[in-house]
C-alpha cells in the first residue's frame, strides 16, 4: 500500500489514534506534555470528538500544548512559582510578568472556550448563572465558574485586569468576580484618541509601572529595564515566528495548515499558554512543517478553496472546520489582537514601548481604524471575502460588524458575511452552513 | 434542456420543472410545471412524490430531466438532486428571471428572512453581490405570522384583510416570538382590535427587515418568499423602507425556479 502518511490531511480524533501509533513507530520525539490526543477526550474535552485536526506531528504538539495548560499551571504552583492572572489583556501584562523569575502568567479569559471544548459538561456556566451573569453576557462568563471550582487553574497569586476602553460585559464579569473575594489589581486603558496620543502613552506607562510595583511586591523581584528589555525581545521572537507562520499559510497556493490550528496558534501570541519558551518551540515546529508542505506543493485543502479573512475568534472551535467543509480556507485573520502580532519597539524605554503597544489594541480604538487594518491585511493576503464572527453577548462595540462591512465593501470590494457563533453551535449549524456556503457561491460566481 | 429545482423550505416544499430553451429571455417563461406542498417530517419522501407528480403532469420522462438541483433548508436530504445550491443563490437567480431589472431581493420565508443585493449584469445570472440574513430571532419570519394567525383565530390569508381595516396599528415591542405572543395576549386582553394587532405585527416584521438593510438598498426592490403572498406585507415593507417594493410574480416558487435555472448552467 502506498505510504500517504506525509500528505497533509484533516483527520478525526479516532483517526489520530492510528496516526499517533504510526508517528511513534517512525520515531516521534515529543515534549513533556506529549501523548495521544485521545487522552484529553478521556479527561473531559468531549468536543474534540467532533473536530477535525491537522495530521502533522507539529499540530499534535500544538494541541497537546494547548490542552495541557491546566496541568502546567498546577505544576507551576506546586513548584512554588507565582501565578499571575492577566485578565482583559491582549498581550501586555504577560510580558511584564514573564520578565520576572519564577513567575507564570495565564489568561483566565481563555476559559471562554471551556463550555465548547468540554461540551458544557462542567458547572462553569451554571455557576455564572447563579451569580446573575447569564447567557445575555459574553461566554467569557465561564471564568466565574472556573475561579469558584479551581478545576481549570490554581488560585492565582495576583489578578490583574484592565478597565476603561474595554468590553462592558467583561468589566461587569470581573467586578462580579471581585465581589466574590477575588481581589483584583485594576489598571486603566483609555480610549485611543489620536489627538492626545502622547498624553495617553504617558498615562498608560504610569499604569504599567503600577502593575510592575504590584508584581514586585508579589514575586519579590524588581522589574528592571534590563529584565523588561529581555522580555520584550522574547515576545518579539514569538511575534516574528507567528508572523512568519501567517505569511506562509495565508499566501501559499494550497492551504498548508487548517484554519482551526491557525486560530489556536495565533492565540499563543497573547498569553503563551503559560509557557513562553515552549510557545516559541511549538510555533517553530509548525513553521518547519508548513515550509516542507509548501516546498512539496502540498496542502490540506483544494487549491480552489475560497480565500477568507476571518474577524474575531469563535466561541465554538467547530466552526473553523465548517469554513473548510463549505469550501473556504483561512487567508488572513483579526482575532482581536492584531496589535500583539506587531513587533514591540526597542528604540524607546521598554515601559513606554509596552504602553504604545497596549494603546494599539484594536479594541480600544474606533471600529473604523480596525476595519482599515482588516482591509490592508485582506489585500495583503489576497482574501476574497471577509467573515465577521459575532460573539453572543460581547459588547465592546455593538455596531462594529456594520462598520467593518461598510469599510471592507467600499475600500476592498469584498463580500462580507456576519455570523453569530454560540459556544456550542450544533443547534444553529444548518443555518451557519447555509450562510457560509452562500458566501462561497457568491465568491466563486464573481471569480468565474 | 429540461431541469428541475426542488426547494425544501422549512414550511413548504416547492418543485419547478423548467425548459431552458423556452425560458430564454426571462419574464417567467420556461416553467413547465410547478407545485407547492406543506412540508412534512420526511422531506425526501415528499420531494420524491411531488417531483413524480410534476413529471406526470408535464408529461416529461424522468430521464429527460438533465439535472436536478435542491435548495432550501432540507436541500441535503433530497436524494433526487444531483447537487445542492443555497437558497440565497437560487432566489437571486429566480428573481432575476422573473424580474430582470431587480437589484435587491427581500425574501421572507418560514424560518428566516434574507436581503440580497444583486450585481448589475443581467447576463451574469443575477449573481449575489452581498447578502444578509436575520439570524437572531423568528420575529422577522413567517413563523411569527403563523403564530399571530393562530392566536387571533384566523388564517394567514385573512391576515391582510384584517390589517386593511386597521386604523391604529398596535406597537409590538418584543424582538422574540415567544414574548411577542405574550404581548399579543396582553393587547387582546386590554381590548385592542385584532386588525390593529395584525397591522402592528406586519409593521414589526417590516422594520426588522429594514434594519437588516441598514439603509443601503438599490432599486428596483423585489419582495419574494412565502410571506410575500400575505396581503399587506408588501405595503408594510414599502412603508418601512421608504421605497417602492415590487412583488415577485410567483413568490413562493422563486427559490425552486432559481434552482432549476442554475441546474442548466
Amino acid at each position: 500500500m502506498k505510504d500517504t502518511s506525509h500528505i497533509p490531511a484533516q483527520i478525526s480524533l479516532r483517526q489520530w489514534e492510528g496516526r499517533y501509533r504510526s508517528l511513534r513507530e517512525a520515531g516521534l520525539r515529543e515534549a513533556s506534555y506529549g501523548g495521544p490526543l485521545q487522552r484529553h477526550f478521556a479527561a473531559g474535552d468531549y468536543r474534540l470528538e467532533q473536530l477535525r485536526f491537522d495530521n502533522s506531528a507539529a499540530a499534535l504538539r500544538l494541541w497537546n500544548f494547548l490542552l495541557s495548560e491546566t496541568e502546567r499551571l498546577f505544576a507551576a504552583k506546586r513548584a512554588g512559582k507565582k501565578i499571575i492572572a492577566t485578565m482583559k489583556d491582549l498581550g501586555t501584562v504577560p510580558i511584564l510578568a514573564y520578565a520576572l523569575p519564577e513567575t507564570v502568567a495565564f489568561y483566565p479569559d481563555g476559559t471562554w472556550w471551556i463550555p465548547c471544548v468540554m461540551r458544557q459538561s462542567t458547572r462553569d456556566l451554571a455557576i455564572a448563572d447563579a451569580m446573575g451573569i447569564d447567557e445575555t453576557f459574553c461566554p467569557v462568563r465561564a471564568m466565574l465558574g472556573a475561579f469558584e471550582t479551581n478545576q481549570h487553574f490554581p488560585p492565582p497569586d495576583l489578578l490583574v485586569c484592565s478597565v476603561g476602553a474595554t468590553c462592558d460585559d467583561f468589566s461587569a464579569i470581573a467586578q462580579r468576580l471581585e465581589s466574590r473575594r477575588h481581589a483584583i489589581h485594576w489598571w486603566e486603558i483609555p480610549s485611543r484618541q489620536g489627538a492626545r496620543e502622547e498624553e495617553d502613552v504617558m498615562f498608560v506607562t504610569s499604569e504599567l509601572r503600577r502593575i510592575a510595583e504590584k508584581l514586585a511586591e508579589v514575586t519579590g523581584y524588581e522589574l528592571t529595564n534590563e529584565r523588561l528589555r529581555e522580555a520584550i525581545a522574547q515576545a518579539n521572537k514569538v511575534r516574528e515566528k507567528l508572523n512568519q507562520l501567517r505569511q506562509l499559510v495565508f499566501t501559499a497556493p494550497k492551504a498548508p495548515l487548517p484554519a482551526l490550528e491557525m486560530l489556536i496558534a495565533e492565540m499563543l501570541a497573547i498569553h503563551y499558554c503559560s509557557d513562553r519558551g515552549e510557545t516559541l518551540a511549538v510555533l517553530a515546529e509548525l513553521v518547519d512543517e508548513v515550509q516542507v508542505r509548501i516546498e512539496m506543493g502540498e496542502g490540506c485543502l483544494p487549491a480552489d478553496a475560497v480565500r477568507v479573512f476571518w474577524v474575531n475568534p469563535v466561541a465554538d472551535l467547530r466552526v473553523m472546520n465548517l469554513l473548510e467543509e463549505c469550501g473556504g480556507r483561512l487567508c488572513g485573520s483579526d482575532f482581536m489582537f492584531c496589535h500583539a502580532l506587531d513587533a514591540i519597539p526597542t528604540d524607546v524605554l521598554p515601559m513606554e514601548a509596552l504602553a504604545r503597544m497596549a494603546l494599539a489594541d484594536p479594541m480600544v480604538g474606533p471600529a473604523g481604524e480596525r476595519a482599515r487594518r482588516i482591509v490592508r491585511d485582506a489585500k495583503l493576503f489576497g482574501a476574497q471575502a471577509v467573515i465577521v464572527s459575532r460573539i453572543p453577548g460581547a459588547s465592546h462595540c455593538a455596531t462594529e460588524g456594520t462598520v467593518i462591512r461598510e469599510v471592507v465593501s467600499r475600500e476592498a470590494g469584498l463580500s462580507v458575511l456576519e455570523i453569530e457563533v454560540p459556544p456550542v453551535s450544533d443547534g444553529v449549524r444548518a443555518g451557519l452552513r447555509t450562510r457560509l456556503e452562500a458566501l462561497m457561491e457568491t465568491v466563486r460566481r464573481k471569480r468565474a | 434542456m429540461i431541469c428541475a429545482g426542488i426547494d425544501g423550505g422549512s414550511r413548504a416544499l416547492k418543485v419547478v420543472l423548467f425548459d431552458h430553451a423556452a425560458g430564454r429571455g426571462g419574464g417567467g417563461r420556461g416553467v413547465l410545471a410547478s407545485a407547492v406542498r406543506d412540508q412534512v417530517v420526511d422531506h425526501n419522501a415528499l420531494a420524491e412524490k411531488t417531483y413524480q407528480e410534476l413529471l406526470a403532469q408535464a408529461n416529461v420522462a424522468r430521464s429527460d430531466v438533465k439535472r436536478v438541483i435542491a435548495t432550501g433548508y432540507a436541500r441535503n436530504l433530497i436524494k433526487a438532486a444531483d447537487a445542492t445550491i443555497t437558497e440565497i443563490t437560487c432566489h437571486a437567480a429566480g428573481v432575476r428571471h422573473l424580474c430582470p431589472a431587480a437589484m435587491t431581493v427581500i425574501e421572507i420565508g418560514g424560518q428566516d428572512s434574507k436581503l440580497l443585493r444583486l450585481d448589475t449584469g443581467v447576463g451574469n445570472g443575477g449573481g449575489v453581490r452581498d447578502f444578509a440574513m436575520n439570524d437572531r430571532c423568528a420575529a422577522g419570519t413567517g413563523r411569527f405570522l403563523e403564530m399571530v394567525a393562530s392566536r387571533l383565530d384566523t388564517t394567514l390569508n385573512q391576515l391582510g384583510k384584517l390589517a386593511e381595516r386597521s386604523t391604529s396599528p398596535a406597537i409590538i415591542s418584543s424582538t422574540c416570538v415567544v414574548f411577542a405572543e405574550t404581548e399579543i395576549i396582553g393587547l387582546l386582553a386590554s381590548g385592542v382590535a385584532r386588525e390593529d394587532i395584525v397591522a402592528g405585527v406586519q409593521h414589526a416584521i417590516a422594520t426588522r427587515v429594514a434594519a437588516m438593510a441598514g439603509g443601503r438598498l438599490d432599486e428596483p426592490i423585489v419582495f419574494t418568499g412565502g410571506v410575500a403572498m400575505i396581503p399587506g406585507m408588501r405595503e408594510a415593507l414599502a412603508k418601512a423602507l421608504g421605497k417602492t417594493v415590487a412583488m415577485s410574480p410567483q413568490p413562493q416558487i422563486t427559490g425552486a425556479l432559481g434552482a432549476a435555472i442554475l441546474a442548466g448552467r
